[in-house]
């Protein structure tokens, strides 16, 4: 194993982890404040839909970004008029979102582009990648770094500032409070529905940027159930990181590792076989916390 | 307040009330377990609107439509469950609400400041940075207290501050509401020990069923006469003859539970408890009591050591075949181990009868047997309801601590064990459910007491322990058994 080897690993490493980072965080804020967001995966799937449509007929990656977010946050939006302001149950309203997603985008796909499977298309602009002065130049690093967009480094920048917000400010603090203790938080004059469902929404727009980066990113098309399960992977990923921003990139790299594993040996093994490695590791890496969880 | 009054459904909560509070003054509100305190109260803070009804602060009338306006007119309330943020600080539950910032950011160390200032200026000392989760209930109520301070309430209203707190930890509560008295606070205190009332209120106002009965100096009236307002009866004094034992339902030998650090939580401990006896265990809270209960139910598996229920080992059991083994609980918090909050009464009744033949067959529920069941309890036990679909967590909280006595007492099963069975129910409750145990050990059957009232524990066990650490520190007959002996026990001394 050379080192150009490694580097290209680590690279798509960072590729894959960005979609399920934005998610988990997603995920994250959503358990800070005490709602339980299946619907992640549709908040992501939409995203991926709307942003490849709009950049099909506009060719504008930035409106594209634009649209994957709002749709995210839209999908978010339901998520919290449901599950939060008329206290809908959490399973029912995500599971119910997410096949909503999953055959609405298929049949539009069908549709709007005659197509089946997916959309790829000459006509489609990618995100410009960054490729920093000189930092390409250092041969290690610079592979490593290598075609990276802007949103695989803004992730992180929203993992740091949303751990700021929510332990080092006082509205943070208030919304962590929702997620402790409803009643308390209300008692003392929070309007705490009013915190979850904006919360949830900004679960939608973080999905959104996930869904966005995983339909422009590393490939530039749309795919049915694009996501396949990413949305699930970064619930596992929040989870892991106790809901934690920071150790939620921890986690999320974790699961990053083992995309990019699967694809690396994809060669080797069978292809069925690998694609199922982050899947595995999920089961096995809940299964390992929670019963170190349970010890103390 | 005038004129207050507030209907839920056909059910008049409160009725016509009149209440005044004067500047510095304590005033007490008694009455039994429903006759509508709690409500008028929150109706004050806000947390509920009168149906009609007016309130007035200094002369201007008032609308107090959530807790928040209620804050902002400089009104407070300690609740009887405490609302606090557990895994938080001390600090950061006080200033909840108006925190100090710094810049953008939350100020935590000047938080710890304030109410370190706080403290100081109240004479009520507490660590700003421990977590609450990990704060006794006394220091918790504190920091309910520190918090309405904070917000710079004049009027606070306590409900049933004490009813959770050790002896100890009760006169240091009257003490602090003297001294904020004296400092220019007007303080409302529910309770329904009423040598707390005469020990620290000015004026004490009863209420019986959702009325006003009466109002009066606590200069010109005395605990006999407050009882006979309340109840609307004479609350006679009780005495009980001894009986003959017989054979021996539960025996703990040895039992231990190991804690997270190298100390026991249980020490082998050691007791038993014959048919036909009522056995006591007196101890100051958090001495292992509940870890105790625990154990007995099957909620918590012991580490070692046995318990022989009518001859079998039972420890490390689940609860249902312990209860099967014939041992029903009446536990230490009704809300959090006694009953689920939404279920209704009927469902809350037949928690743990579902199986009998009464009211099940092959598996399905019989539900004109369960409504014939629960009304039952409800009659005989006076829980005061409005409807059987009514919810567990709208009863006033005595009235469900009364239909959790009813189920258990219900399995008619040869052990109850009987944690804090009058906790918040009003003198004439405590009288009747006293009653019912004491019929229960005539039956012959064992009851295991487990209270922090002493007087309770004295009243009714024919045998005594004192638990202290885990320990069994000491053993006594009724009849040798001192108030001062037990309390140099409970609090880890030795007997010379
Ligand atoms: N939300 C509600 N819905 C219906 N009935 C209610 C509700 N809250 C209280 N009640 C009823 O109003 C009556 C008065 O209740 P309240 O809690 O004020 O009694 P209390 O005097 O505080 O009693 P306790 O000493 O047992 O706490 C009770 O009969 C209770 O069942
Ligand atoms: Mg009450």
């Amino acid at each position: 194993m050379n080192s150009a080897y490694i580097a290209s690993i680590i690279n798509a490493t960072l590729r894959s982890t960005t979609p399920i980072l934005l998610a988990a965080l997603g995920s994250a804020i959503c358990s800070r404040v005490g709602v339980f967001n299946v619907a992640l995966e549709a908040q992501m799937l939409i995203a991926t839909f709307t942003s490849i449509a709009v950049n099909y007929f506009t060719g504008s990656a930035l409106l594209s970004v634009v649209v994957g977010v709002a749709s995210g946050a839209l999908i978010g939006a339901i998520v919290a008029v449901l599950q939060v302001k008329y206290k809908a149950a959490d399973m029912v309203v995500g599971t119910a979102l997410n096949l909503l997603t999953t055959a609405s985008t298929t049949f539009l796909l069908y549709l709007v582009f005659d197509r089946r499977g997916s959309l790829i298309d000459e006509r489609l602009v990618s995100l410009t990648k960054i490729n920093l002065p000189v930092i390409k130049d250092i041969p290690f690093v610079g592979r490593v770094l290598e075609n990276l967009t802007f949103i695989d480094y803004i992730c992180y920048i929203i993992a740091i500032a949303l751990f700021i917000y929510l332990f080092k400010t006082v509205s943070g603090f208030r919304d962590l409070s929702v997620g402790i203790n409803k009643t308390a938080a209300e008692s003392l004059g929070t309007k705490a529905t009013a915190i979850q469902m904006r919360m949830v929404i900004l679960s939608g727009a973080l999905c959104g940027l996930g869904g966005v980066a995983l339909a422009m990113g590393q490939v530039i098309m749309f795919t049915e159930n694009m996501t396949s399960g990413r949305g699930f992977i970064a619930m596992a990923a929040a989870s892991l990181g106790m809901s934690h921003p920071l150790l939620t990139i921890v986690s999320s790299l974790f699961f990053g590792l083992c995309q990019s594993i699967g694809l690396a040996l994809q060669n080797v093994i069978k292809s069925q076989l690998t694609t199922a490695i982050p899947y595995i590791a999920t089961i096995i890496a809940l299964v390992v916390f929670s019963k170190r969880n349970k010890k103390n | 307040m005038k004129h207050i009054t507030k209907v839920y459904g056909s059910l008049y909560a409160n009725n016509d009330i009149p209440l005044t509070l004067n500047k510095g003054e304590i005033l007490a509100v008694v009455g039994e377990n429903g006759a509508g305190k709690s409500t008028l109260m929150k109706i004050l803070y806000g947390l509920e609107q009168p149906t009609s009804g007016e309130i007035y602060l200094n002369g201007e009338k008032q609308n107090f439509r959530s807790p928040h306006d209620a804050i902002a007119k400089k009104i407070g309330m300690v609740q009887q469950h405490f609302m606090l943020l557990e895994p938080c600080t001390v600090a950061e539950n006080i200033v909840y609400g108006k925190e100090p910032k710094k810049g953008l950011f939350f100020d935590r160390e000047g938080a710890v400041k304030i109410v370190e200032e706080l403290c100081e200026k109240y004479g009520l000392h507490i660590d700003p940075r421990l977590k609450v989760g990990d704060c006794p209930v006394g220091l918790q109520q504190r920091v309910e207290i520190l918090k309405v301070l904070y917000q710079d309430a004049d009027i606070i209203i306590f409900d049933e501050p004490s009813a959770v707190l050790t002896p100890q930890e009760v006169t240091e509560l009257l003490a602090t509401m003297r001294k904020l008295a004296t400092m220019g606070k007007s303080i409302i205190i529910i309770t329904h020990k009423l040598h707390e009332v005469m020990a620290v209120a000015d004026r004490v106002m009863v209420m019986r069923l959702g009325k006003f009965i009466q109002e009066m100096p606590i200069t010109e009236t005395n605990i006999e006469e407050m009882s006979f307002l309340m109840v609307g009866r004479h609350v006679v004094e009780r005495h009980v003859d001894p009986q003959p034992t017989g054979e021996r339902v539960l025996d703990v030998k040895d039992l231990v539970l190991a804690g997270s650090d190298a100390k026991n939580i249980l020490d082998h401990f050691n007791m038993h408890v014959d048919a036909g006896e009522i056995v006591g265990i007196a101890g100051v809270s958090g001495n292992g009591q509940s870890e105790l209960i625990q154990c007995l139910t099957g909620l918590l598996p012991p580490t070692s050591g046995q318990i022989l229920l009518q001859g079998k080992d039972v420890a490390g059991h689940s609860v249902g075949e312990i209860r099967e083994a014939g041992c029903a609980c009446i536990p230490e918090d009704r809300y959090l181990w006694g009953c689920a909050k939404e279920a209704t009464l009927t469902e809350t009744a037949i928690m743990a009868h579902q199986h009998k033949p009464e009211l099940s067959k092959n598996g399905l529920l019989n539900s004109k047997g369960a409504k014939v069941f629960t009304q039952r309890l409800l009659d005989n036990y006076d829980v005061r309801n409005s409807g059987q679909s009514q919810k567990a967590g709208e009863l006033s909280g005595g009235n469900i601590q009364k239909l959790i006595v009813a189920r258990e007492m219900e399995q008619k099963s040869p052990l109850l064990i009987a944690a804090e069975p009058t906790r918040g129910v009003d003198i004439g409750a405590i009288e009747f459910i006293h009653g019912k145990l004491l019929e229960k050990r005539a039956e012959g059957d064992a009851v295991l007491l487990i209270s922090s009232e002493l007087t309770e524990i004295m009243s009714l066990s024919d045998r005594i322990y004192v638990i202290y650490e885990g320990q069994a520190a000491g053993e006594f007959r009724k009849e040798d058994a001192t108030e001062e002996d037990l309390g140099i026990l409970m609090m880890g001394g030795k007997l010379v």
